[in-house]
Parts: structure tokens; sequence; C-alpha cells
């Protein structure tokens, strides 16, 4: 093929073609290529009564190499709002608190839910990765990841490798990730167990923190035959470092009535009018997770059930079951139900309050998150496809939390349905992906 | 192919937005999407299904009662061949002239000292050329419809079956309806549509890494064909060098430096995969042969050619 053939060959080849297929001149192709696949997501977010709110705004753009490389580049603004149980449980009296920031206090009415509102903040995440083939038979993927909110920066790398056995059938794939977190507490992070002072002390108070957080992935993806896929992965995190919620305070009260302890202010300042420590957790934190998923394709319509498994090193243990089912409903689109149970048990340290008298435990939280509880989300995704060939849905999600105050921990007076704060939330998406 | 999977009848099963039934032919997955009602839909996929067994069986060189086979054992006999064969003959025979000699039907002879399974087994000198004497299209004598090969020699359509048989299925299926229809026989394939305007088959072309869940590259076709030609996993290594499974006729030798796989877009899924086997004949050539046609290509260069990595050829 010289230059002088080469010219001719598209020509000529069409000629033969059409002799060998006996039609006339075939109409011209129209292919064209997308090289840039674009995500892009708003998530609302919202807990009932005046606790927090979310909105969120995520872009995710992927660019497709034509030699298998894909740079995958990813921005998120989380906007959070309202409040958050602060871990004090509520009273029969008026209750007030200092600020984290220790310059003011605030006041809960008697029977109402300590919230404290410093949660408030606008959080930006950026994500950026590379993937690539490495030999024959690996993929290797290196990722790297920052966000950045008021008092709070994480810088995190990724790497991971996958290798394709069994005909491209099994996966096996491993991935690393590690992370740096720093946190700058407003007024300072608290003294582990420190009691709650009077506005403008910060004796109790030191500067910023930080913690590292290790994670390794082993997973296996089976494909068992043309309609069914299988995953499975093993997953070790190691957290290590300041792992306290700075916010997050404990009552002190009275181990035979439950009453919260008195304490005045120190004259002429202002303050809490009852004892209220701070949490201390271990500071290292090791995670276990087992994850598996099957997703069963019949007739158009897809079934993907997952189950995990989580234990830690806290005491923690939780069991998660997620199923939803893919619909196609007339030409261009489908409805997905979605429904998620979730339970775990609370961590060894664990305290719904603090008995007066009683030696201060090395480690303590009342953070509701550390309790035990079940949770349930149902919902129903709705997508269609534009005629632009693009995709969008919309989700709408319901999100019920009810959790049990460990027995051996009530006092007289306590009853573990008003110490719990159980929540209610709505999960509203909508989500648009389009090519370009 | 079994005889009994033949009986088992094709049903379409519904997609988001359109029907696909499925079958297995020419040692592929093969795949009919369809935008028309079910039962037309239906009927398109039995159609395409019996067009492509008909030619899987007409013209497979593993088939001991078709012509093929018969071309291949009269010794040096001329034998006369039917319409649709003499049609294939007249393509292979245009294409060796286009492709000055790479492309040859006769080449398949070459088989028997080269066995692409990943190993080093690489043939000597000797061997290679005492098979050459037999291949080279230039010493058959084809007079339309008869055709005398030297004793000893033998023809395969196995490069152009597969896109033949695409492109008579996209037609089939088009006789049936206007709507828009897929055929893709493992991924070679072709779309037909009588609305200019229908949306694209949104086209992921399978990535060859490890572990990619989704396609490295996506093409949106609304209409013509596409195929892929590639060596990803049958070569050969020895001495570092890889010898890809296309092997030149006019030295008997596999060629070299071929890029890992070769996309191209064209009217018909005939001239997508020929252009895609061209181009991987030019081995290292490939890329200025893509450049130098005014088509729509895509190659996957070989890794070890460094970081200038693969690009968009035309």
């Amino acid at each position: 093929m010289n230059g002088t053939t080469t010219r001719n060959i598209v020509r000529g080849l069409a000629a033969a073609t059409c002799s060998l297929l006996g039609t006339a001149a075939a109409l011209p192709a129209i292919a064209q290529e997308k090289h840039w696949e674009f995500d892009t997501a708003l998530l609302y977010y919202g807990e009932d009564g005046d606790r927090v709110q979310d909105i969120s705004l995520n872009l995710l753009a992927r660019r497709l190499f034509p030699d298998d490389k894909i740079l995958s580049i990813g921005f998120a603004v989380d906007s959070l709002t309202g409040a958050t149980p602060s871990g004090a449980v509520p009273q029969n009296e008026l209750q007030t608190f200092t600020r984290p920031s220790g310059l003011a206090t605030y006041s809960v009415a008697a029977g109402g839910l300590p919230l404290d509102d410093t949660f408030l903040d606008t959080r930006y995440a950026l994500t950026a990765s590379w993937q690539q083939p490495l030999g024959e038979n690996y993929a290797g993927t290196a990722g790297v990841s920052f966000s950045t909110e008021y008092d709070y920066t994480h810088v995190g790398a990724n790497l991971a490798l996958a290798r394709d056995f069994n005909k491209r059938n099994t996966t096996v794939s491993l991935g690393l990730a590690v992370a740096r977190d720093e946190l700058d507490p407003v007024g300072g992070a608290p003294l582990p167990l420190a009691l709650m002072s009077d506005v403008g002390d910060l004796s109790g108070r030191a500067g910023s923190e930080s913690k590292d957080v290790v994670d390794v992935l082993l997973g296996v993806t089976q494909i068992v035959n043309e309609r069914f896929l299988m995953q499975f992965n093993y997953s070790l995190s190691d957290a290590s470092g300041y792992l306290n919620d700075p916010y997050k305070i404990m009552s002190v009260v009275d181990p035979i009535s439950g009453q919260p302890i008195n304490r005045p202010p120190t004259p002429g300042l202002v303050g809490p009018l009852h004892e209220y420590r701070f949490e201390n957790r271990p500071d290292q934190r090791t995670k276990h997770s087992l994850f598996g998923q099957g997703k069963y394709y019949l007739d158009g319509k897809v079934l993907d059930m997952s189950y995990r498994y989580m234990t830690d090193a806290w005491g923690i243990d939780s069991h998660t079951l997620d199923a939803k089912l893919n619909w196609p409903v007339g030409d261009a689109s489908y409805i997905e139900p979605h429904i998620r149970f979730y339970t775990q048990s609370e961590a060894d340290f664990y305290r719904v309050s603090l008995r007066d008298g009683d030696p201060l435990p090395q480690f303590a939280a009342a953070d509701y998150r550390l309790g035990r509880f079940d949770a349930i989300t149902a919902g129903i995704k709705y997508g269609w496809q534009t005629s632009a060939g693009n995709d969008f849905a919309v989700r709408l999600e319901y999100y019920r939390q009810e959790g049990e105050i460990p027995s051996g921990q009530l006092l007289a007076g306590q009853d573990s349905d008003s110490l719990y704060p159980g929540l209610d939330a709505i999960i509203f998406n909508i989500s648009y992906g389009f090519a370009w | 192919m079994a005889t009994a999977e033949r009986l088992i009848p094709l049903v379409v099963q519904r997609q988001k937005d359109h029907w696909r039934g499925e079958f297995t032919a020419m040692g592929s997955p093969c795949e009919v999407l369809s935008k028309a009602s079910r039962s037309i839909a239906q009927m398109q996929v039995g159609a395409v299904a019996a067009e492509a067994w008909r030619i899987e069986s007409s013209f497979s060189r593993y088939n001991s009662d078709n012509i093929v086979h018969r071309i291949n054992t009269v010794n040096g006999v001329a034998i006369e061949v039917d319409p649709e064969t003499a049609n294939l003959i007249d393509f292979a025979a245009a294409l060796y002239k286009l492709s000055d000699g790479r492309f040859d039907i006769t080449s398949g002879v070459l088989r028997e000292v080269w066995t692409f399974d990943g190993s080093d087994r690489v043939p000597n000198e000797d061997q290679v050329s005492a098979v050459l004497a037999r291949v080279g299209w230039h010493k058959v004598l084809w007079k339309r419809p008869t055709l005398t090969l030297l004793p000893g020699m033998q023809i395969d359509f196995g490069g152009i079956g597969k896109e033949y048989a695409v492109d008579r299925a996209a037609s089939i299926a088009a006789s049936f309806s206007d709507a828009p229809c897929l055929i893709n026989f493992g991924g070679d394939m072709a779309a037909v549509s009588a609305d200019p305007g229908c949306m694209p088959w949104r086209v992921g072309i399978e990535s060859l890494t490890p572990g990619t869940a989704k396609p490295f590259k996506r093409i949106d076709l609304q209409r013509g064909g596409l195929a892929t030609s590639g060596d990803a996993r049958r070569f050969l290594l020895k001495n570092n060098i890889r010898f890809s499974h296309l092997l030149n006729p006019l030295t008997g030798w596999p060629v070299v430096n071929a890029p890992r796989s070769v996309t191209v877009a064209a009217d018909t899924c005939t001239e997508a995969g020929m252009l895609a086997t061209l181009a991987m004949l030019m081995g290292s050539g490939a890329e200025p042969f893509l450049q130098q046609q005014a088509i729509r290509s895509w190659c996957i260069p070989q890794l070890h050619r460094g970081g200038s990595g693969g690009r968009t050829c035309g």
C-alpha cells in the first residue's frame, strides 16, 4: 500500500462491499465518540425538627482516553445547617451550655433535647484519580482527595491494583488509601472528659488535633453467568489519633434520681447551671468489614442486593441489608424501589450519662451515633433518558432511626425512649448524566 | 453450534427502550437490539439468527459439508461455485489487490506452523517457507464462477464472514421495520434506521484493562458499521517481541508492533472490519494508514511503545 494506492482504498473497498452485499451504496455512517462523561447531582437531606439540613452539589467528570486511560475529577460542595444532639440528656429544668467557642451560652428549655448548632458549615471537596493499564493483565488507579471546611481539613491518597483471571470473568482488586485529617475545633479541642466551664474560661482546651486513617481493601468480582454478577469485599480500616467529636458532651447525673447535678457558675461569670463533661474515645479504631453483593438480571429488570457486616475495636457490630430493583417502564424510563435495613450495637464506652460520684471512666461518649440503634431507609427512584440520550433521575427516600439505651445504664426517672434522640429524615436527589 | 440450542425459541427481552434478543453464532455472542414492536422484534431476531447460522454453516472452514470444504479438498481440480460464494471470492480478490497482497484468503494454511496461545513457540524459517509455498492469491486461477487452487492450497473466509453476516443481518432486520435496530456479533456491529434523527445507540468499546467495569470509550452510533480488530489475547511472545495472531501472507511471519486494537466506523460493518484488519496488517504503520484514510478510527497501541499512548487516529 504505497502512497498512490492508499488513497483509493476506501473508495475501492466501498465498491467491493457494494457488489458483495448486492445493495446500493450504504447511507453514510453517523457515529460520534464521546470523550467526556459527566455526572451531576443535587442532594437534599433534611432531618425533622431543627436538626441537620444538608444541601450538596456533586460533579464528577471522566475523560476517556483512547488508550484505556481514564482521568476522573470530582468536586462537591456541602452546605450544612441546623443542629445536632450534643449528647446531654433532656432534663425537667432549663439547661444552659457554654458554646464550643467558649464565648457565649445557649439554653435549652425544660424537657427539650439539647441540640448544638455549631455544626453549620460549608464543606468543599475535590478528588482526582488516574487509571491505566499496567502490562497485559493489570490495571492501576492512583488518586488524591482533599476537603476543607471551617474546622476540618482532609488530605488523602489512594492506590488500587486490579487483575483479571478466568477469561475476564473474575477480577481481583487490592486497594490502599491513606488520609490525614486535621481538626481545628472552634475554641480549641476540649481536654478529654474536661468539665464544661464558664464563658471566657478556656483552661480545659487544647489547640488543633489530627488523625490518620489507613484503609486496605481486597475485593473479588465474579461474573457467574450472563445474568448474575457477584462481588465480595473485605476491608480493614485503621484510624488513629484524635477520634473524639470535640462538640459532644455528657450530662453528669445523680446516680439515684437521674437528676442533673447543679453547678453554680463562678460569681460574676455566666456558664452552665449543671455539670457536663466532654467525651473521650480511644485514640485508635480498627474496623473489619465484609461485604457481599449480587446483581441479578431478569427480563430487563435488575435486582441488586447487598449485605455488609462490620465489627470494630470499639465494640460496635453492624449489619446492613440493602435491596434495589430496577424496573423499566415505558420506552426510556425506569422506577427503582429501594430498601435498606441497618442495625448496630453500642460502643463499649457508650454512656447515656455519667453518674456523679463514680470514678471517671477512661473512655466515655454519649454520641447517639455510637449507641445501639436500628435504621431503615425506604424510597423510590424514577429515571428517564432524554431525547438527547442523557440520563435524568429523581430519588425520594425516607430515613428513620430509632435507638435504645442499654437497660443497665438507665437510672430511676430515665426512660430509653426520651433519652435516645431518634430521627426522621427526607432525602431528595436529582441527578443528570451526560456525555460530551 | 449445537443443534439443540437452535431449537430453543429466541425470546426477546425488554430493555430500557428497546427489545433485545441474543444467540450464539460464529463463536461469538450475538445480539439484536430493536426499537420495533415486540412481535416485530421477535421476528427480526429469528430471521437474523437464521441468517447468521446459515452463513456460518455455509462458509465455516470447520464444516465438512460446505463449499469451502469442497474447495479445500479437491486438490487442484477446478470447481464451480454458487453466486454467493463467487461474490465472497470476488470481494476477497478485490481486497487482495487493494492491500497489495496483505489480505489473502489463502493464508490460513500458515496456521499449520503458527499457534497463537500466548506461548513462545515460534517456528523456524524452513517450516515457514515450506508452508508459504502454498500461500498466495496470485497462484489461484479465478474465473467466475470457476475456482482452481494449486494442490495443498486452501481458502478461508474467516476474515470476512462475521462482518458480512452483520451487514446481511442488518438489511434483513431493516426489511421488517423502519425502527432503529442494532446488530452486534461479538463486537462487530451495524445500526440501521429509516429516521436520521433517531436516538443513537450507545456503544461502549470494551476496555482491555483489568478490573475496568466501564467501557473506556463510548461511541454514539446512529447509523452505519463499527468493527474492532485486535490481538489482545491471541499472540506469541518471544525475546520480548510480541507476534500478533495476524500473519503477513507475503512473508509467512506475524505482523509485529501492530496496535493492540483498532476500531473503525464506516458505512457498513464489512468496510469497518476490513479497514480495521488492513490497519492491523500494517503493523507499526497502522496509525499512519488510518490517518491517511478519511475514516473515523480509534487505536489502542502496544503498551511497550512508550508514553505517547493511543489516540484517535482518523
